[in-house]
């Protein structure tokens, strides 16, 4: 099997997808969250992998030093909405979040 | 003019957070943090206003900006937009937050640090700086949403805003590192000549086009991407909930602008057969009539304006899909419209804000019940609020649907249907806003129930002033302000 | 493709056959003697008290934040160590202002009382 830029276009669209999925289907906010980063990281494989093979600039590259930055920061910011749920409701299930319907 | 005067409005906002937070770190005064973060703000818009009225371009781009960061007009005049938007929702956070016993810095910082990446995002003529832009804007905004830590609602909707927020995020971002893999380009520039030239691998570039309008639809709430907002927008308080509905509203619009414009200008990429213009004018048709008819059977008005500001997105997407055709007309008109939409909507969110006080807070119809008459003055700026709103000469909302949809009807075609479909769409607006000065002048209230009482408080009327003033000197004298937008899209299409 | 990766698949072959030998080892080896005192958890030699599923308090998630916070920033300084050079003055005034910023979060933290443990 020939590695190409194509097999890692396909594993990052394969990781996001599995992202993508579990955000959708899980109830559990903390496990949503893990999603999100996975998502995030799936990017980042698609990012390094088109700049290791066009690499006139390290565009790429530096795009994914500041997603990993910033998916810290969403972290930390989720995870302290998530403190403030458990606080009020006991549960971390997004479920528990229906005061108000569409 | 120099670029680091054009960069300025950022460095203040810096600045000012920056000693916010240690002001707020340092000491135990609490009354002077909304004077001073609306100040910076203020300050900020005004350098951008001066900027833009000296008439100069700016010159000189340092090279670490180059490809990041614009220092044109365009960004200048959502430097004007937020700054205003920001620094009058921190007035009227100022009055909110002592009045319902919410007093912490931490608000004053993050509203503060939004704005700064709001206008981050304005400027963002990089995949990279949208999405740093974008996300330093959204984290301040997810944990104001969250404010009220005691209140179930408020950590619910900041619970939704930001598990859809980051999903959405994620989104665009894939979006972008497709457009990345299709162009081996992340600005916007590059992108677009290398699309115009031809080298881009087409499937992943539409692709990631598709991905990179959905995250963006999702950020200007247009439907089907607007779940979150009338939840939201109810739950957090209220002085949070005007900071986005302005300036998360008009940073997003900013960036959409340069994404389509400057990224996507390109025949293929904006014909009216293929690529975004349909897309964007489908999301417009069903945002407009949705949002409207979503917001006549609602009881609160914190969340009628929720579905109002969804069925102004609307609107302003019918704008942005004409701007494949009339290019310059179309986007002065938008961005006339964010301008406009600012001031409006600080006026409604801030006479609601006024109605409440000692800890109970006014939203829903029946709590302004005969308000207007036992408080005539305070009930006109809700009156005007509504009226600009709903689009009623002469006032700066009027003009900025006028303007959006004559663009729409100069662009032909099926575009002139779309303008139809906005006319016939405000028209249903017209039932829920004039409820509103129906319940305050001629509903008596509930007996039993808890009347109205307007607040006391000298910065919240401040922002109601200014705001009124400004509502009032746009639908009157429309001009200058229309002057400045399209100074500003002529540049864009300049180049 | 098979001939590349070789040297992978023989050091996972190696290192799994000697993980698996040495456990196999000492359990067929090794004298058993089980005592209810060597079946307890061991925690550093002392008494074990109450339950495993104790639920721990909030403190841990806000230093576990903010040191993620704080530690991924470093993720931009390697590169400008990486580049001190050839960046020159302008690139490390650039770091020292991101440096200040982010001793101004840390102090805002500490004034707050996000690094006291004991309130």
């Amino acid at each position: 099997m020939e590695i190409t830029l194509g097999t890692f276009l396909a594993l990052g669209a394969i990781l996001f997808g599995i992202g993508a999925i579990g955000f959708l289907v899980r109830r559990n906010v903390l496990i949503q969250l893990m999603s999100i980063e996975l998502m995030l990281n799936a990017v980042n494989v698609v990012l390094v992998a088109v700049n290791r093979y066009h690499p006139d600039n390290h565009a790429g590259q530096i795009f994914a030093f500041f997603v990993i930055a910033v998916a810290a920061a969403e972290a930390a910011v989720g995870l302290a909405i998530v403190i403030g749920l458990f606080r009020l409701k006991k549960s971390v299930s997004a479920a528990d979040a229906n005061l108000m319907k569409h | 003019m120099n670029a680091w005067i054009a960069i300025s409005p950022l460095l203040l906002l810096v600045g000012g957070g920056l000693l916010v937070m240690l002001v707020d770190a340092f000491t135990k005064e609490r009354n002077d943090l909304a004077t001073v973060t609306a100040a910076t703000l203020f300050l900020s818009a005004g350098v951008s206003l001066f900027a833009l009225l000296s008439g100069k371009d700016p010159v000189d781009v340092p090279e670490v900006f180059g490809a990041f960061l614009a220092t044109d007009r365009l960004g200048l005049f959502f430097d004007v937009a937020i700054g205003l938007g920001g620094g009058l929702s921190a007035l009227l956070a100022g009055g909110y937050l002592r009045e319902h016993g919410l007093e912490r810095g931490e608000f004053y910082v993050l509203v503060i640090f939004s704005a700064f990446g709001a206008m981050v995002l304005a400027r963002a003529t990089d995949m990279l700086t949208l999405f740093v832009g974008l996300e330093t804007m959204s984290l301040g905004v997810y944990a104001l949403a969250g404010f009220r830590r005691g209140s179930p609602r408020s950590i619910e909707g900041a619970l939704k805003y930001f598990l859809l927020g980051s999903f959405a995020a994620a989104i665009l971002l894939f979006g972008s590192a497709l457009i990345y893999a299709a162009t081996t380009h992340t600005d916007f520039a590059g992108i677009g000549a290398t699309v115009a030239a031809g080298d881009a691998d087409i499937k992943l570039l539409l692709m990631g086009l598709l991905l990179v309008l959905v995250g963006l639809a999702f950020k200007v709430s247009a439907v089907p991407f607007h779940m979150w907002t009338p939840d939201v927008y109810e739950g957090a308080p209220t002085p949070a909930t005007t900071f986005m509905s302005v300036v998360v509203k008009a940073a997003a619009f900013a960036v959409f602008v340069r994404v389509v414009i400057t990224a996507f200008g390109d025949d293929l990429s904006a014909s009216s057969a293929g690529g975004w213009p349909p897309i964007l004018a489908g999301l417009a048709v069903v945002t407009m009539v949705y949002g409207n008819l979503a917001a006549v059977g609602q009881t609160s008005i914190k969340r009628m304006l929720a579905y109002s500001s969804i069925a102004h997105a609307g609107y302003l997407l019918v704008g942005m899909a004409a701007a494949s055709v009339v290019g310059e007309k179309a986007i002065s008109a938008v961005l006339f419209y964010l301008m406009a939409y600012t001031v409006s909507n600080v006026l409604a969110f801030g006479s609601l804000i006024l109605m409440g006080s000692r800890g109970r807070e006014a939203v829903s119809f029946d709590d302004l019940a005969g308000v207007g008459r036992r408080h005539p003055l305070a009930a006109l700026p809700m009156v005007i609020g509504v009226l600009t709103l709903m689009g009623f000469p002469p006032t700066a909302g009027f003009f900025g649907k006028y303007y959006v949809f004559s663009a729409a009807v100069e662009a032909g075609g099926g575009f002139v249907w779309l303008a139809i479909l906005g006319v016939l769409a405000s028209a249903i607006g017209a039932f829920y806003y004039l409820r509103v000065i129906v319940a305050m002048f001629m509903k008596d209230p509930v007996p039993g129930e808890p009347v109205a009482v307007p607040m006391r408080s000298g910065s919240v009327t401040a922002a109601l002033v200014i705001s009124g003033l400004l509502v009032m000197d746009m639908g009157l004298m429309p001009g200058s302000m229309l002057d400045l937008a399209i100074a500003a899209a002529e540049q864009l299409f300049a180049g | 493709m098979f001939e590349t990766y070789l040297p992978v698949f023989l050091m996972i072959g190696v290192a799994s056959a000697v993980a698996l030998g040495m456990f196999l080892a000492t359990t067929l080896a090794g004298p058993k003697k089980p005592s209810p005192e060597k079946n307890l958890p061991y925690e550093s030699g002392s008494n074990t008290t109450g339950a495993n599923h104790i639920r721990l308090s909030v403190k841990f998630y806000l230093t576990a934040i903010l040191f993620v916070v704080f530690d991924i920033e470093a993720v931009f300084l390697y590169p400008w160590g990486g580049m001190f050079r050839d960046l020159g003055w302008f690139g490390f005034v650039e770091m020292l202002l991101f440096l200040v910023i982010l001793g101004v979060t840390l102090v805002y933290a500490w004034k707050k009382g996000a690094l006291e443990w004991e309130k």
